[in-house]
């Protein structure tokens, strides 16, 4: 489903983020990549902005921003961190030089 | 002195790291404050002399990124490319460590001499964050170095840092960031492509352009194009999307920023304990306050009238005072010049020049001291937040509503705040729409109109349509512009809220300081200039059979035999005649005349053409003018301007509403003009937006005319 489709207090996975390239960047820039969980806080007194967390990061995006990222509801249960898509094993950090 | 070394350190961060109060303190007062070129992007620069250094410091804009998307970020990356600055200085915001490391990995592909201040460690101690800094340096490669700007903590340790890089005694490793295996794969072969050419340089960092060119940067691919190995770089480039598409279901550019958080996020997870009670903080509970459905645009407009009284109701009287200051400088200066041409120069010219450019000066730094607070203190964003539905419905930006308001006040510190839009074509629109903000020097032309053709209650009606126009041709405006030449590239409202912080006093200061400075510099030369060309074109040429008549005549009633005060009032009225037959002679005057044909539509003649010229230096102006010149042949008696005005035959209900709608939207004052243009870099749009503005007031004049007469 798509983020601007939650109700506010959802949880939900990203799993795709589509836009122009601009906002795409920045969303993805801003955390909002496959793998992020967010959660939906609130909107704005008008019905439009929409403010979500991810990462401890407070976040707003306009309903037509937040079409084009689809997400997976999540129920209650937190995914315990380190485990979604985003970590895999092959990253070694940081090659010494 | 001479014997320093020179070195160039270069501050990059996210907004809100503390950049700017690392650059205060470092600099201190050898500031500078300019654009940087070709873009309307403040560059701030200083420098400070430390052991045997002189280190200049340049203060980058605040970015999240280094995408080709924003002017910011371009300026930031070009200025590491092409300018080189010996030391690139990371600020990180030590609370928010992880969005800001995405930055400071995008710093380490550009493989540059890296240090990273990690700043408000006051506020990382206070919140009981524990961060492994040895760690942290061991992945990052760089070196680390704690701050604090807010308490000047740490920054004797950053510079002795940065002096050791410089000197070669600290070697900064160059790490890596590694990517997927097929990104890396490609990066390599891109890489190897690009080391082949041989037209290209070969100091550039080769990994870095091919990691640009898989995240599809168009200032890259611009670079690369001209050059006969982009045949095979393309080739290599379909080949990673098709790979990256098979093997992980996306594009390489997602593919890269997926890895690069990814990358924080091991880094954060291996060197940063972050408190057990996640703090349930104060910014939340401020946050369901301000933000809440029912009170967040009444606090929103509680806000905005706070900062419009700020600048204006607090202002008004600094403002008076230095109009005042002025007069009297005038007056003290006159009687030590030359009666005639010269004192009138200085007078009326300079001094009086001057003083239109600096009194607004009060306005502007109250309404600075207001936008830097709300800025730095984390409500601006929120304001956005809370009104941006409205601003939208016009292709405006949440962030232009408050330049807007300001507007009412004044255009000059309006047109300067639309600075906290950051993308371009925002910031013109909003620029066009203010000066259709009916500003308070509009008022007191409205007041007499108003005033002397409609009784009182219908009077404030008048007033109240007058500005509603403004704003419904404003927004019209606005919409016009990004429905059509503004329309490809809006800024995306995909924003960080930060949290709350109370701004250090310092730092208001300093950003009121820069404006104001700015102003009077830039703008105030070109205004100074514009006001003294009005002044000339209303004086000269003078008519010098008038001032013989003038001579004559005062002889005449000297001569005379009546009681002094008929005599005083006598020579005020001739002077006055004489005054306005001068003005006719003159350019300005000429000006009026010949521009009757042009306004005759809209129910004005000559002498309110005159004042309409002269309401260019300053739009209260347009009153004085018409109080000279309709003075001709009135008993003296008659002297309130409103009964005059109201006395004259070709000047009824018609005419003034029609000359009240001109005077709202007509092109604003050479003031506004010159900081229009200083904002915007060009002339070209002012000039189009000028030719707009005179159209539409003429249209709107004209129909509010025929309207007129056609209602009674």
């Amino acid at each position: 489903m798509k983020l601007s489709e939650l109700s506010v207090g959802d949880h939900a996975q990203v799993t795709a983020v589509a836009a122009e390239p601009a906002v795409r960047r920045r969303l993805m820039d801003m955390g909002l990549v496959r793998g992020a969980e967010i959660d939906v806080l609130r909107f704005a007194p008008l019905g439009d902005p929409i403010e979500v967390s991810c990462n401890g990061l407070l976040l707003t995006m306009r309903r037509n921003e937040a079409e084009g990222i689809t997400v997976n509801k999540l129920e209650t249960c937190k995914v315990p961190q380190g485990v979604g898509p985003g970590l895999r094993k092959r990253h070694r950090f940081g090659r010494r030089a | 002195m001479s014997s320093k070394k020179t070195i160039t350190v270069a501050l990059a961060g996210n907004p809100n790291a503390g950049k700017s109060s690392v650059f205060n303190a470092l600099t201190g007062a050898h500031q500078r404050v300019g654009n940087f070129p070709g873009v309307t992007i403040e560059k701030h620069e200083g420098y400070l002399d430390y052991g045997d250094y002189r280190i200049t410091v340049v203060d980058l804009p605040g970015t999240y990124s280094l995408t080709p998307y924003s002017p910011e970020e371009i300026v930031t990356r070009r200025y590491i490319i092409d300018e080189k600055p010996d030391v690139v200085v990371n600020v990180v915001e030590g609370t928010n460590l992880e969005r800001n490391m995405m930055l400071t990995v995008q710093l380490m592909e550009m493989e540059v001499d890296l240090l990273v201040a990690l700043n408000m460690m006051d506020e990382v101690e206070e919140q009981g964050f524990k961060i492994d800094i040895d760690q942290l340096e061991l992945l990052l490669g760089s070196h680390i170095v704690p701050t604090s700007a807010r308490q000047r903590r740490g920054l004797d340790d950053l510079l002795d840092h940065i002096i050791r890089v410089v000197d070669g005694r600290i070697e900064i490793k160059k790490n890596k960031v590694s990517f997927s295996a097929e990104v890396e794969k490609a990066i390599d072969s891109i890489a190897e492509l690009l080391s082949q050419e041989p037209e290209l340089d070969k100091a550039a960092n080769h990994r870095w352009m091919a990691i640009k060119l898989l995240e599809n940067d168009r200032e890259i691919y611009s670079q690369v194009q001209k050059y006969p190995v982009w045949v095979k770089i393309e080739l290599a480039l379909q080949e990673a999307i098709k790979e990256s598409d098979v093997v992980h279901g996306t594009d390489p550019e997602a593919l890269i920023t997926e890895d690069r958080h990814a990358f924080v996020r091991g880094a954060m997870q291996e060197c940063v304990r972050k408190p057990k009670a996640q703090r349930a903080s104060a910014s939340d509970y401020i946050d369901s306050v301000v933000l809440n459905r029912v009170f967040g645009l009444p606090i929103f407009f509680l806000i905005v009238w706070a900062i419009f009284q700020l600048t204006f109701t607090l202002g008004a009287p600094l403002m008076d005072a230095l109009d005042y200051a002025f007069g009297l400088l005038s007056d003290a200066v006159a009687p030590h010049l030359p009666e005639g041409m010269v004192r009138s120069i200085f007078t009326d010219g300079v001094i009086s020049g001057v003083g239109s450019v600096v009194i607004f000066l009060p306005n502007i730094v109250l309404l600075f001291m207001g936008l830097s607070f709300l800025e730095a203190s984390g409500y601006m964003a929120r304001a956005a937040f809370v009104i941006d539905k409205v601003m939208h419905r016009f292709g405006l930006h949440g962030k232009s509503f408050i330049p807007m308001i300001t507007g009412f006040g004044c255009s000059i510190p309006a047109i300067m705040a639309t600075r906290t839009l950051k993308s371009p074509s925002d910031r013109l629109a909003t620029i066009m729409t203010i000066p259709f903000m009916s500003c308070g020097a509009k008022l007191p032309v409205y007041v007499l109109l108003a005033g002397a053709f409609f009784p009182p209650a219908m009077a404030a009606n008048v007033m109240f349509g007058i500005y509603f126009l403004g704003i419904l041709i404003g927004l019209w405006t606005a919409w016009l512009l990004k429905s059509s030449v503004l329309k490809s590239d809006s800024e995306p409202f995909v924003m960080e809220l930060p949290p709350y912080r109370w701004p250090t006093f310092s730092s208001v200061i300093f950003q009121a300081r820069v404006k104001a400075v700015m102003y009077l510099k830039k703008a105030g030369t070109l205004i100074l200039g514009a006001v003294i060309l009005i002044w000339a074109a209303s004086n000269f040429p003078r008519s010098s059979a008038l001032d013989a008549q003038l001579a004559r005549e005062t002889a005449q009633i000297e001569a005379s035999a009546v009681a002094p005060e008929v005599k005083t009032e006598q020579l005020q009225q001739l002077e006055a005649r004489i005054e306005s037959g001068q003005l006719e002679y003159s350019v300005a005057g000429r000006g009026g005349k010949l521009l009757e044909p042009l306004i005759r539509p809209l129910g004005f003649d000559w002498r309110i053409g005159i004042s309409l010229v002269t309401g260019l230096a300053a739009k209260e102006v347009v009153v004085s003018t018409l109080g000279t010149i309709y003075s001709i042949g009135h008993a003296a008696d008659e002297t309130s301007l409103s009964s005059i005005l109201r006395s004259e035959p070709g000047f009824g209900k018609a005419t003034a509403l029609s000359l009240m709608v001109f005077v709202l939207l007509y092109i604003p004052c050479v003031a506004a003009v010159g900081v229009m243009k200083k904002e915007v870099g060009s002339w070209i749009p002012v000039v189009y937006y000028s030719i707009y503005a005179m159209a539409v007031a003429w249209v709107a004049s004209f129909i509010t005319y025929r309207l007129a007469l056609l209602l009674g």
